[in-house]
């Protein structure tokens, strides 16, 4: 039993890790209807370039900066990437394009950070704390603490400032947003940069816990896709029970099952919910007007 | 105050309008009426900019505006309260209303007394003010309805463009939205309607086009077109 | 196919079998096996991202999952080749069933994102299963054995260049057939394909298990080229070198997916060689100033428009020089590669050339089968006729409530219509009527209330399936199949008449042969109906928009329903076409067609109506004969908005 519970309490940090990604899908569906297929990569990107500045600063310091270029990085993939296929309603054309970029921004990471993954220096203690036997990290609980954090600042964003609610208006009727005056397109800059500063926070908070390297996004950015399906793209409840789910599937399935079958959990979760449910737990599925 | 001239729009191939011309005068209500298809509801989208025209000329207070992206139009002045209402249907009426005064709360337009303003929308639509807190998806098609003018009016617009504002709605709704762009008018905001019930809207325009076939085919003050036996045959009887 | 096509097909395979004897080295003919095997899955993929516009990024999953499944039923089972690969064809089809039926249930990036995970999933199946696998040590086979003789590496080299040519032989059989129109239906106009019971998830899933199939086969003869297999071939680098493959060479073409082999193939050998990177960066940046130059001149674009991909170019041809070696930036080119192609490329290379052509000499590129029945009065009705004898009613919409929000479009709606007759719905804007529509046809859900169809509840029932029991539509705003003929539109309506199977397509069967003809005269006979009979071989959206609304009375009668709902018939038509339009309906309902009418032409609702029925504000406000309705206060009330 102490165990199972170990195996949970470890899986609430790992699922956070995924709900903070998939939050960062669900910006920019909610604004566009469009995914950044290397939001991955946003987060690998993120914890090599906090990786490279905490050796001339401290974590707190690099934190805002490492934001501040996730942001960026969202920028230029929104304007290269997205914005062109969004003009001509090309799926296609932003299912590759945000994929082309993603291969870029890996291969270029391999050729500055090299092929091997390095260690993260961890900003708080790395003894772990024992609560009634079981062991919990400090950076564990800052992964908990932090994504959560992150969410609900956005979430109070979206529901007090104006700019927010001029966020969630492009989300409900793009159109209508235009005629209140709102730059419709500078909002979707705008969530894509949220969107891969979410990720490369992300970035940042799972990097003690695991390795850092050119690859660690892959699968981050691949099993968010499904919680972020599971949850629900347009629900910010869905991610986190969506994240929390997966999370402890994949320790338990990694200590009952074999290591090597954590990764199949996601895609199993994922085929179940599309079949019984497709617009997630907790999505709410959308008439389409004729 | 509102100029188009030689308009010509239309969706992907297909030319809808074909050279439209006519005027909004300032402080006046100008109607457009014509049958489904006419073009009524294109001629608004492209005015306001929801839809690119392929050529034309269009000006706001001497402003050229045609071609520019539908939030540049509304900074300029001219609110739309679009057919089908399209309010945001997860933000709270509140929050509608202020998102209509997005260009004065964020520096796009002079500021003015934006939290007197919504005083002044809740006033003329207390059925709004009763439900400030609600989202705006649960609320009924008449009062979606009410909520899309009143968004449109805290613009402070100096054009409000209210494309079908009856549509849907009871003959006792229908009543009410007439009233409440009666006041609108002797409050001396500029207007330019689009309304199937050609014979409500004549009795409240100055002066109306009618669109035929993406053309203007007939035009002359309210009045005049009243009278017009064409315009009343085709228009204006019910079940002839 | 046309006589010069065939010659040029017949040169192309003697061509393509006489290059082992130029390129006899071992290592050539090993480049032309895998050449001939990509193109036998891209052919494949492109069914999916051309013809029904989804995006898979599973197809090396799927490549290597027929790789092993090769790999096993040879190395475990002992199975013959000739067993092996129809055997790991089927298991490539099971899989890709499995993806596509929840996948593509939504529409979206669904299955982009779920074959993604597929192909993780996949690699670490295979590494992990090593009882059937060997794990990451990998597979040993042998290239098969026949009649005692060992196959060599040329002799390999003809199995794949036959697998390859019936590949393209079926493949243009099946894109020809219905199965074909289906998918271009679909990806043309969802919505009026579903309700033209074709219907959309079934055909997109039919679609990709197909291409699954296809993967199956590339992947079994894969197995046997290489003679070893191993988990990390099937990557995600892989499927994006596929995507690659067919955007560039060209979508919805068969050269295209061969061409696009040739240049991935070739891709990694000129990448692994940093002076012929060089060159052929060079060769590129010249050769786009030059289209740069004569396109600024001719001014076909802007010199802004230009700037980019010249620059990108040069950039890419200097950027040759800057590195000492190319293998470190192979991803960063693909990508860019990627960019270029879906920017600038859009229709591959084969588009782009088929593009010029049609500029200077557009006789030499159909488009379409021309279809030259010419149709008759005979054929027109489907055999029987309905009975138009039979009482009661056809349709009973019980208590209709549709709620949207809070705003409910129709609230407690009844609706009684009686078999035989033509039944009017009228009202002013937003008062339902087209919701009732889309209610009656599936394409809403209704809140509550039932629907009660020829004795069947058709509540909830999917469109496609409300189009198989007998209910046909028209759509307010036009939803043809713009990019298709007006018979090809009619065609469609026609699909629930092709009962053959898809193995009848590939050999071309009597059955065939006759279902085609048959339907073929229907919808020849069916435009004449209309009037449309010299239009036949025409784009539909070419059509002025009152001719596409007859086109669309055209198609929905081929689907012999015994109910028919016209949205708005009469809108964009002149005075004289309405007469015809009202001639029409007239001789619909005489063969035993009921008929559901909107209209806000009044004159055509009075002169053609048994009943009529007003909704106001999603209410039924009244109901009776025309002369009933016209004296109704309550009717004009609403007409009259109260003023």
């Amino acid at each position: 039993m102490d165990v199972f519970i170990q195996l949970v309490v470890s899986g609430i940090a790992l699922g956070m890790i995924y709900a903070l990604i998939a939050f960062g899908y669900q910006l920019t569906f909610a604004t566009s209807g469009t995914l950044n297929f290397g939001q991955g990569e946003a987060l690998m990107l993120g914890a090599l370039v906090g990786l490279t500045l905490v050796g001339h600063m401290s974590y707190w310091l690099m934190l805002p900066l490492v934001l501040a270029f996730g942001a960026l990085q969202g920028v230029v993939v929104e304007r290269v990437g997205v914005r062109p296929a969004i003009k001509t309603k090309s799926e296609f054309g932003w299912i590759m394009t945000t994929i082309s970029l993603a291969i870029i921004f890996k291969n270029v990471a391999e050729n500055i950070w090299g092929h091997d993954d390095i260690p993260f220096p961890s900003p708080l203690p790395t003894e772990p704390l024992q609560f009634f036997g079981i062991h919990i990290l400090p950076m564990e609980i800052m992964v908990v603490v932090g994504a959560l954090a992150l969410m609900l600042a956005v979430e109070i964003f979206n529901r007090k400032s104006i700019y927010g609610k001029a966020v969630v208006a492009t989300s409900n009727d793009r159109d209508a947003a235009g005629l209140m005056g709102i730059n419709t397109s500078m909002v979707i800059t705008f969530s894509y940069a949220l969107s891969s500063m979410t990720a490369a926070f992300a970035g940042v908070l799972v990097a003690p816990l695991t390795l850092t390297g050119a690859t660690m996004g892959v699968s981050l950015g691949l099993k968010a896709f499904a919680v972020a399906i599971i949850g629900g793209l347009n629900s910010g409840l869905g991610v986190i029970v969506g994240g929390l789910i997966l999370g402890i599937a994949e320790t338990t399935t990694g200590y009952y099952v074999s290591t090597g079958y954590k990764d199949v959990p996601g895609l199993v979760l994922l085929l179940l919910v599309l079949s019984i449910k497709p617009a997630g737990i907790f999505g709410k599925s959308v008439i389409k007007k004729v | 105050m509102l100029q188009i001239q030689n308009l010509h729009a239309g969706y992907g191939k297909v030319e809808v309008l074909h050279d439209i011309s006519f005027s909004v005068p300032k402080g006046q209500v100008v109607s457009l009426i014509g049958s489904n298809g006419a073009g009524k509801t294109t001629t608004m989208r492209a005015i306001s900019g929801m839809l690119k025209p392929s050529s034309g000329c269009i000006t706001l207070n001497g402003k050229a505006i045609a071609g520019l992206p539908s939030n540049r139009i509304a900074q300029a002045g001219l609110a739309h309260s679009p057919e089908g209402r399209r309010v945001f249907s997860t933000l709270s009426v509140t929050d509608n209303l202020l998102l209509g005064a997005f260009p004065r709360l964020t520096f796009g337009r002079e500021k003015g007394d934006v939290q007197g303003d919504l005083a002044r929308v809740f006033e003329l639509f207390p059925r709004l003010k009763e439900r400030e807190h609600q989202l705006a998806g649960t609320l009924s098609g008449g009062e979606q309805q009410m909520l899309a003018m009143g968004r449109a009016l805290m613009l402070n617009p100096d054009v409000l463009l209210l494309d079908e504002p009856s549509m849907g709605l009871a003959p006792l709704l229908v009543k009410e939205v007439f009233r409440i762009i009666g006041e609108l008018k002797s409050r001396g905001i500029t207007m330019l309607l689009v309304e199937q019930f050609a014979a409500a809207a004549l009795e409240v325009a100055d002066y109306a086009y009618v669109l035929e076939n993406g053309r203007i085919s007939v035009h002359g003050p309210a009045e005049q077109l009243r009278n017009d036996p064409a315009v009343k045959a085709a228009y204006l009887g019910a079940a002839h | 196919m046309s006589l010069s096509k065939k010659i040029a097909a017949v040169l192309a395979i003697a061509v393509a079998a006489m290059l082992p004897s130029f390129w006899s080295n071992p290592y050539y003919i090993h480049l032309m096996v895998v050449i001939g095997i990509y193109a036998i899955l891209l052919l494949g993929l492109d069914i999916v991202v051309g013809y029904v516009g989804e995006v898979s990024l599973g197809h090396a999953a799927l490549f290597g999952v027929g790789s092993y499944a090769a790999g096993v039923l040879h190395a475990k089972l002992a199975m013959p080749f000739l067993l092996a690969v129809p055997g790991s064809i089927v298991i490539t089809g099971l899989f890709g069933a499995l993806l596509a039926l929840p996948a593509l249930r939504v529409s979206g990036p669904y299955l982009a994102m779920v074959t993604l995970a597929f192909g993780t999933i996949i690699q670490i199946l295979i590494n992990e299963m090593d009882f059937l696998t060997n794990g990451p040590l990998g597979l040993s086979v042998r290239k098969p054995v026949w009649f005692g003789h060992h196959i060599s590496g040329t002799e390999y080299y003809y199995v794949v260049l036959v697998a390859l040519i019936a590949t393209l032989f079926v493949i243009q059989r099946i894109l020809k057939s219905h199965l074909g129109r289906a998918f271009e239906a679909l990806h043309d106009s969802p919505i009026a394909s579903d309700c033209m019971g074709v219907s959309v998830y079934g055909y997109k899933v039919y679609a990709f298990v197909l291409s699954a199939a296809f993967a199956g086969l590339a992947g079994s003869l894969f197995t046997y080229s290489e003679e070893y297999i191993s988990p990390n071939t099937y990557n995600f680098e892989l499927t994006i070198l596929f995507l690659l493959a067919v955007i560039m060479g060209g979508r919805k073409t068969r050269t295209g997916p061969i061409l696009g082999a040739i240049i991935v193939v070739m891709l990694p050998n000129v990448l692994s060689d940093i002076d012929l990177f060089r060159e052929i960066s060079i060769g590129i940046a010249v050769l786009t100033a030059v289209y740069a130059v004569y396109a600024f001149v001719t001014r076909q674009r802007t010199a802004k428009q230009l700037a980019l991909p010249l620059a990108a170019t040069i950039a890419l041809a200097v950027s040759g020089f800057m590195m000492d070696n190319i293998t470190d930036h192979r991803l960063t080119i693909f990508g860019a590669m990627i960019l270029f192609v879906v920017y600038y490329l859009p229709n591959g290379i084969m588009g782009f050339l088929r593009g010029i052509i049609l500029k200077f000499r557009p006789q030499w590129i159909h488009r379409h089968t021309l279809i030259g029945e010419h149709g008759d009065t005979q054929h027109v009705w489907a055999v029987p006729d309905h009975a138009v004898t039979a009482n009661g009613f056809l349709l009973e919409a019980r208590n209709i409530v549709m709620q949207f929000g809070g705003l409910k479009a129709l609230s407690e709606v009844n609706l009684q219509i009686s078999k035989g007759t033509v039944h009017g719905l009228i009202g002013p804007n937003g008062s339902g009527k087209s919701t009732t529509m889309n209610v009656l046809t599936g394409i809403y859900k209704p809140t509550s209330g039932e629907i009660e169809f020829n004795g069947k509840l058709i509540t909830g029932a999917t469109p496609s399936s409300i189009a198989g029991e007998g209910i046909a539509r028209t759509f307010q705003n036009v939803q043809l199949f713009g990019e298709m003929t007006a018979i090809e539109n009619v065609l469609v309506g026609l699909h629930h008449t092709y009962r053959h199977s898809i193995i009848d397509v590939v050999f071309n069967t009597p059955r065939c042969k006759r279902e085609k003809h048959a339907a073929e005269v229907r919808a020849a006979s069916l435009l004449r109906f209309v009037g449309l009979e010299d239009l036949a071989n025409e784009e539909a959206r070419n059509l002025p928009y009152g001719k596409q609304r007859l086109l669309e009375i055209a198609r929905a009668l081929a689907l012999n329903p015994s109910l028919l709902l016209l949205d708005e018939p009469a809108a964009g038509l002149t005075a004289p076409d309405i007469k015809e339009l009202i001639a029409m309906i007239d001789k619909i309902r005489s063969h035993g067609i009921t008929v559901i009418l909107i209209e806000h032409h009044m004159d055509v609702v009075m002169s053609i109506c048994d009943k009529v029925t007003v909704l106001d504000f999603g209410q039924k406000i009244a109901e009776g004969t025309p002369a009933e309705i016209q004296s109704n206060e309550k009717v004009i009330g609403a007409y009259l908005g109260g003023a």
